[in-house]
């Protein structure tokens, strides 16, 4: 299967390569032909939960020109997924775009959720000897409403200690523009975050949301925790061989 | 009181909120309680997403004929001999009920639970109208005998108090000696009331919900203190939104029955009295019976994007599972209405001159909206105040505004996208001013680093590596794939 | 009877009619058919023994003791919840259900004592004071809801509202014929009866004490209402 891949901002630009090319060496392994269509740029998110649709919808209709012909549209980030979803209803007063908006949405797809419900694959093989978290994030659970991919996916790797993360269900504070525009209710909530994520004793937090990652992974940073912060393409991505990512 | 609860800023009540520790430790504790009693119940009913369905189904049916039904229910009050009277203003519902009071001489006036009272000042009204109106609410009356303390919650209104407050509170006031056990308190209260009940010349109530067919006010609680206000004195005022109407006691069962399970987790609250006007001579309940409904700014939401707002059934379930409201309490919201609901509604009851904080004070988790069982779709009705907050208001600031309108023409640009440049994350530009809500702040990056580090990112961009990548590695790695 | 009075409304609705985009109210308005009905399923086609399980479990979860008797028990029973609660003095509704239950002769016996009295019209203050001073007060229920331990009580002649809820402790007696699934078929009830023109001027569901969470969300139970609670679920034919 071909996937266009939707690498999102801040898989882009924030962690570099490293989340990205986990993402391209799973599908790889997966059977998948990744592609990369060169001009995309973000899913207009930050506009349209800002309030900005006319900006938001520059956004959309951009990511529907570069994404529409595509066989299926994966993003590691359950959010982005999430947002190309709003599109129909963020263009439903144009009807063309609202039908392009439509089809693309059907056939977009968060990381794990590509995996498990279309390709149907739980166990990719991996290998991680660790004590491992999971942060769910809320617009991947609510939104996108993707819940048993990311588990069955973590269960299943191999060496791997999993276990859930209490209060799981709640935001970890970062909400886009919430992050710094409330950034004394964001700190309360991450902070809580944090503290749940130590009480569980992992080593790594594994999330399908880069957002949520950087903020959890930020505040972890800055209060001298040592608990490593991982997207689970990364951990998917671990082998057996060497236990480091394959590929290059 | 008004639905303004404070003339703090958004910001100070929020530090306000913040820093107070008991406050958050109550909040928190009766959050779990609460949302894990809902869990319980729903999840036993097994198809809760069809009751949730039926629900929002029966609740958008009632609001799209809501002057057939409101008609409805006034004609079979009256024809029954009950009054009703409509009231468009806080003003016009308190004249009505203050020239009941002075028809009645009344001196005494025992009040049950009512939002809407609340919204429109009631009591002060009547005071001033020289009756004593007493709170029969346990809760209620916490904060009444606490110098009005206002309320945080809509269910728990004293959720943010703790019992050794509760305990002074009493001593203080009524020179209660006993200890701060809560069934010590409840039975003074019980006792210091019963008192003030059989004294009363009127009982003022809410009303869950109408039922227009039979010219019915159901209401709903726990502790009995509705039915004493409907059974002791001789008249009764239920005071209503004119949005909580339902068309049968068909639809009735199946809104009280969301309430119950979503408000306390309970199958049903320990009492539920349907009332219609009485003949008199019945030897108790009231032998005069008014229904006073309330528009207050209702009908500015009927017919817009924000009608579902007014589907709501004060229930609470999405304040019980806010991780906001955790963490800066009811008192933060500036409104009796707090949590998603309260902002949500709050401006549009208002508007936006005193709560435009309200709509950003969410992260978009969606807890709220997964939570309600009407299915209002609350963070979404969020963003829509956003919206209009910068498009309708212009009250979106100018650097948000340069940044937003950057964000439409990067975003559609590619190559101008990808100059956002690696080292200062493109979403970071984009985020608005800064936290002291006007001006320009300091920047978002300068924000965001008060409290967390940024990623080092050190290396290519994804874009760099990928193409860097075609025609080496992926190429050997072919042989390998499985072909799908 | 007062007559009835409506003021304020022409304005009030008609601006809610426009802005819902008309002129007036629709002349009428038919509910739609719902697409979903769970309310149906709940404990449908359960019998009437099994639903007596079902009202024992939940009144157990509602702090509400349950006895099960045959109709010729009927009355040690009840003397036995009197005294489990203290004895008299007792108030109960003026229910035609007592004598039919046999409990006739027991309540003639007890109101001779002077420990019992029957519920009737007359003055307010006077039923207030008996109410309040009875230690236990007992009724009839109309309708039994086995999924949330609820009694319904229909106002009517001689069933005051104060009997079931002034008192310390109250003891419903419940025909078991009366008992339903849920509050749904007591809606249907209630619908029926109004249809027949027969709408109480007060319909009350209870279930089990009244209670109150509103001190640090700790539940105490017994706070404007009755503390304890007994229902007697009897056999009926």
């Amino acid at each position: 299967m071909k996937v266009s891949l939707f690498i999102t901002c801040i898989g882009d630009v924030v962690y570099s390569s490293r989340v990205g090319r986990s993402v391209v060496e799973v599908l790889e392994r997966a059977g998948c032909e990744v592609v990369f269509p060169e001009k995309q740029t973000c899913c207009g998110q930050p506009a349209f939960n800002s309030g900005y649709h006319k900006e938001a919808k520059k956004a959309a209709k951009h990511f529907i020109r570069t994404f529409e012909h595509a066989e299926a549209v994966v993003a590691p980030s359950g959010s982005c997924a999430g947002m190309v979803k709003e599109y129909p209803h963020l263009l439903v007063d144009e009807p063309s775009w609202h039908d392009r908006a439509r089809k693309l949405a059907d056939k977009t797809y968060e990381f794990t959720q590509f995996l498990v419900d279309v390709l149907n694959i739980t166990d990719i093989g991996a290998y991680f000897p660790k004590r491992v978290t999971y942060h769910t994030s809320c617009h991947m659970t609510r939104i996108m409403k993707v819940t048993e991919p990311p588990v069955k996916l973590l269960e299943n790797v191999e060496g791997i200690t999993f276990d859930t993360l209490p209060y799981k269900e709640q935001c970890c504070g970062f909400g886009g523009t919430f992050s710094v525009k409330m950034l004394a209710i964001s700190e309360q909530m991450v902070d809580d975050k944090v503290k749940h994520i130590v009480d569980t004793k992992a080593e790594v937090l594994v999330g399908s949301d880069l957002g949520c990652l950087m903020n959890i992974g930020g505040r972890l940073e800055r209060l001298g925790i040592d608990v490593e912060v991982m997207h689970i393409a990364e951990v998917l991505n671990q082998r057996q061989e060497t236990g480091e990512s394959v590929g290059n | 009181m008004g639905i303004k609860i404070s003339n703090d800023s958004f910001f100070e009540r929020v530090d306000k909120g913040i820093k107070n520790d008991f406050m958050r430790q109550a909040v928190s504790s009766a959050q779990d309680r609460l949302e894990g009693r809902k869990s319980a119940i729903t999840e036993e009913m097994g198809d809760w997403e069809d009751w949730r369905e039926l629900s929002e189904e029966i609740r958008q049916h009632t609001l799209e004929n809501l002057d057939y039904y409101l008609n409805q229910f006034a004609e079979n009050v009256a024809k029954q001999g009950g009054h009703v009277h409509f009231a468009e203003t806080p003003e016009e519902a308190n004249e009505y009920i203050t020239n009941v009071a002075k028809q009645k001489n009344a001196k005494k006036i025992l009040k049950a639970k009512s939002m809407v009272s609340e919204e429109i000042g009631m009591n002060e009204a009547l005071e001033k109208a020289g009756c004593e109106v007493i709170e029969s609410d346990l809760g209620e009356w916490i904060l009444q005998l606490d110098d009005h303390d206002p309320p945080s919650h809509i269910v728990v209104p004293a959720l943010h108090k703790n019992k050794e407050q509760i305990r002074e509170t009493f001593h203080v006031k009524r020179g209660y000696e006993d200890t701060a056990e809560p069934e010590r308190l409840a039975k003074f209260a019980r006792e210091q009331l019963r008192t003030e009940f059989m004294q009363a010349d009127i009982g003022i109530t809410g009303c869950n919900f109408a039922v227009a067919e039979s010219g019915a006010i159901s209401l709903v609680t726990n502790e009995g203190n509705a039915r004493l206000a409907t059974t002791i004195p001789k008249t009764t005022i239920a005071v209503m939104g004119m949005e909580r109407i339902v068309p049968t006691w068909e639809e009735l069962d199946v809104l009280v029955t969301m309430l119950c399970r979503s408000a306390v987790g309970q199958k049903l609250t320990s009492y539920i009295t349907g009332l219609t006007p009485s003949p008199g001579g019945e030897g108790d309940g009231p032998e005069d019976f008014h229904v006073v409904i309330i528009d207050n700014g209702r009908s500015k939401i009927l017919g817009t994007k924000y009608q579902s707002a007014l589907q709501c059934i004060r229930c609470a379930a999405c304040i019980n599972v806010c991780p906001v409201y955790r963490h800066v309490g009811g008192h933060s919201y500036g409104s009796i209405y707090p949590g998603p609901i309260g902002a949500v509604l709050t401006p549009l009851l208002e508007g936006y001159d005193d709560h435009k904080e309200l709509p950003y004070a969410s992260s978009l988790c969606a807890a709220c909206t997964d939570a309600c069982p009407v299915k209002i779709p609350l963070h979404e009705l969020l963003i829509e105040h956003r919206k209009d907050i910068v498009e309708k208001e212009k009250l979106g600031t100018f650097t948000e505004k340069v940044m937003m309108q950057g964000f439409g023409y990067g975003t559609s640009h590619p190559s101008f996208f990808k100059m956002g440049g690696k080292q200062v994350p493109f979403l970071m530009n984009i985020v608005a001013e800064g936290k002291d809500g006007g001006g320009i702040g300091p920047g978002p990056i300068k924000l965001w680093t008060e409290i967390r580090n940024l990623p080092n990112s050190k290396g290519d961009t994804f874009r760099k590596w990928f193409k860097k990548r075609k025609g080496g590695a992926r190429d050997g790695n072919r042989d390998d794939q499985r072909e799908r | 009877m007062e007559t009835g009075t409506i003021s304020g409304k022409d304005k009030f609705l008609k601006r809610l009619s426009n802005r819902m985009g008309r002129e007036e109210a629709p002349a009428s308005v038919t509910l739609p058919a719902w697409s979903k009905r769970p309310q149906d399923k709940v404990l449908e086609g359960a019998s009437q023994d099994e639903l007596v399980d079902v009202l024992i479990a939940h009144s157990r979860a509602i702090h509400t003791d349950v006895v099960t008797s045959t109709s010729q028990d009927l009355e040690k029973f009840l003397q036995e919840a009197v005294s489990e609660l203290g004895g008299g003095p007792i108030v109960c509704t003026r229910d035609e259900r007592f004598s039919s239950f046999g409990l006739g002769n027991y309540l003639k016996q007890e109101e001779k004592n002077g420990s019992l009295h029957i519920w009737e019209e007359g003055s307010r203050e006077d039923n207030f004071k008996i109410a309040e001073k009875a230690n236990i007060g007992i009724t009839f229920s109309d309708v039994t809801l086995a999924e949330s331990g609820t009694v319904v009580l229909f106002r009517q002649e001689g069933i005051g509202r104060s009997v079931s809820l002034l008192p310390e402790n109250y003891i419903a007696i419940i025909p078991k014929s009366t008992l339903v699934p849920r509050m749904t078929q007591a809606a249907k009830i209630i619908r029926d009866n109004q249809k027949n023109g027969q709408m109480p001027s007060c319909i009350n569901f209870i279930s089990g004490p009244s209670n109150s969470a509103d001190i640090e969300l700790r539940l105490v139970v017994g706070v404007h209402g009755p503390v304890k609670v007994i229902y007697i679920v009897v056999e009926d034919a």
